[in-house]
């Protein structure tokens, strides 16, 4: 596994004129069918940024799409059945997530590798067969009816959920760059390169003295609190939440999404995988060929996997860019152990 | 108790995910990876053989034949294509479970959404006075039965069934000895295909085929594997076993919340005894 350092690769201000042109997005277009994919797009990066995370510990979870629907039901739940306001039920799908995710990987990460996996597409089943049949508090098949969250008054200035996705849109950019920030600090701190060595070398990481249990957990929760957050965010958009947006499918796609991105970059491969993805799965469920999308992103997992191995991912070829196009380096060569 | 019937449709079931997770497991215990697409094999096999059936006319027991055959072929080019190409365990994992969407969307292209049916090749019922089975039912029971005794005779009494068992035990060893490990793997990853896509077509008479009928059994022979421990061939036998008696008899309590209590019990043995019922220590 190699990390690619950046910082020393892509001029920072590149990244903030990136950054900047997001930020404007709203400005040049107020398309509702354009923003609200941008929007869910957003929404997947913030799971599939912590899918990464987990991965990175060298576990790979198929239950996000669990941490998704009971970040999304609690937040309905709450808002819907105990008439709780926008907000606390949004940090508290958040904690009830990573709680759950917390007890779970605590139990789970024990075994982890295969046994993991296993599990946790056996957690997200679970979750999915009680939100379709908890008909008195999920309302089962035909699901839960969320409003938006309320405007936010700033001195003159309302800023109105209801109106337009625009506000949507930046509370999106927001909670991606808070992720961000926090996974980021993570990748570069001594938790991140810890990470690194439980996922590289187990036992020698554990006769280093470092406690895999405690990196796996962490990785897990934090993957798990993010994730919630973001099924809180995806299911006040959507304004309805019911079973079917959670499942084994959504799992893999999260899956996929950052392996096409690639995990050397805790940040810059989520978010080129799932927008690329997104984009390209949106175009091809106007297509009328149905199939056609599962077809392809199975296929484009493997080409990368073949052609970019050990989870480098596109983002590879965007730090290779820098290097060899735009700085004219020699080859990257990093010291890749054996395995 | 539950009724007879109930009893019956478990025993089924069981022979379903037994034969599917001894395929796991014999991929396993060789390539030292699992083959998380093994239910879209199962699918494949029940769609060929449906087509084999209503469009060419084969007899029913030689498609079964064919479908293996042709599903084990397909199984050899997933093994050279994709798998050896892949560096690392993990990815390898990664490319299989993406192996999944592929064939649910080829399927989904090529032969379309909507539920098929085979009709029933062995009409009639077995009357035992208080209660019956088809004879298609006993048809699935009869197949398991040979492919096991099958298995058992090629894994302990062949030449090719001794290299297999040296070389899931210590594969340098084995390739010191001069076995092959890697014509094995390829032959393994075909029977272990072949096997799952035989147990989808003998199932195509019973059960609806559509394109995403492989995930129920993938799931269920999965951890059918872990309770039984993985890469123990014996464990994936009782596993399955254990796992198609309970999903029916507890589905007769609980109906929908029986697949919950089931990944509760699978948590439950993972925690007491992490290397299953009948696997070696973990590594």
């Amino acid at each position: 596994m190699r990390f690619i350092d950046y910082k020393n690769v892509v001029p920072k201000t590149v990244i903030g004129l990136l950054v900047f042109l997001i930020l404007l997005i709203p400005v040049f277009t107020t398309n509702v069918a354009t923003l609200s994919m941008l929007i869910l797009s957003g929404i997947w990066t913030v799971a599939v940024m912590g899918f990464t995370l987990v991965l990175r510990t060298g576990q790979f979870s198929l239950g996000q799409s669990a941490f998704l629907a009971i970040g999304g039901y609690t937040s309905a739940i709450f808002t819907v059945k105990l008439g709780w306001p926008f907000w606390p039920s949004f940090f508290l799908a958040g904690m009830a997530s990573g709680i759950v995710s917390l007890l779970v990987g605590m139990v789970v990460l024990r075994v982890g590798n295969i046994y993991f996996s296993i599990i946790t597409l056996a957690l997200g089943e679970i979750v999915r067969i009680i939100a379709q049949q908890w008909e008195p508090v999920t309302r089962g098949t035909r699901g839960l009816i969320l409003s938006p969250p309320p405007p936010i008054i700033l001195g003159g200035f309302k800023i109105n959920f209801e109106a337009s996705p625009v506000p949507y849109f930046y509370f999106t950019l927001c909670l991606i760059a808070v992720t961000a920030l926090i996974l980021w600090q993570i990748g570069q701190s001594r938790l991140g390169r810890a990470f690194a060595g439980v996922a590289l070398n187990p036992v020698l990481a554990e006769h280093q003295g470092m406690h895999l249990m405690k990196y796996r957990v962490i990785a897990f929760t934090v993957a798990g609190v993010f994730t919630g957050l973001a099924g809180s965010l995806y299911a006040h958009f959507l304004t309805v939440i019911t079973p079917y947006v959670f499942g084994l499918w959504q799992s893999i796609q999260i899956m996929i999404m950052s392996i096409v991105g690639g995990i050397s970059s805790l940040v810059g491969g989520p978010i080129i995988g799932t927008i690329l993805l997104y984009t390209l799965g949106d175009y091809l469920t106007r297509v009328k060929t149905f199939g056609i999308q599962p077809l392809l992103f199975g296929a484009i997992v493997v080409m990368v996997l073949i052609f970019l191995p050990k989870g480098t991912g596109l983002v590879d070829l965007w730090g290779r860019f820098w290097t060899k196009v735009v700085w004219r380096e020699e080859e990257y060569e990093p010291d890749t152990p054996d395995d | 108790m539950p009724p007879v019937g109930i009893w019956i449709d478990g025993l089924i079931q069981s022979c379903i995910y037994m034969t599917m997770a001894f395929g796991m497991v014999l991929v396993f215990s060789i390539l030292g990876i699992l083959n998380w697409a093994h239910g879209q094999f199962y699918m494949l096999g029940a769609f060929v053989v449906y087509y084999a059936v209503t469009a060419a006319g084969i007899p029913f027991p030689i498609s079964i034949l064919l479908t293996g055959l042709l599903i084990a072929g397909l199984g050899i080019m997933v093994k050279k294509f994709v798998i050896d190409r892949v560096q690392g365990v993990l990815y390898v994992g990664v490319a299989t479970i993406s192996l999944i969407f592929f064939f649910e969307g080829a399927a989904n292209m090529i032969f379309g959404m909507e539920d098929r049916g085979l009709s029933m090749v062995l009409s009639g019922v077995l009357d035992l006075g208080s209660f019956s089975v088809s004879y298609q039912k006993m048809a699935v029971l009869v197949f398991t039965l040979v492919v096991m005794i099958a298995m058992y005779i090629v894994l302990n009494r062949t030449k090719v069934g001794l290299a297999i068992r040296a070389a899931a035990q210590e594969p340098t060893a084995a390739s010191l000895y001069g076995i092959s490990v890697e014509r094995l793997s390829l032959i393994v990853m075909g029977i272990g295909c072949a096997l799952a896509a035989m147990a989808g077509s003998i199932m195509a008479p019973i059960y609806p085929i559509n394109p995403f009928m492989g995930g129920i059994p993938m799931i269920m022979s999965l951890l059918a594997i872990v309770i039984g421990g993985i890469g123990s061939l014996t464990g994936a036998i009782v596993g399955g076993l254990i796992l198609g008696f309970l999903n029916s008899v507890i589905a007769y309590y609980l109906s929908y919340f029986s697949e919950v209590v089931l990944f509760l019990l699978v948590i439950v043995i993972l925690l007491v005894r992490p290397q299953g019922l009948f696997g070696a220590a973990l590594k």
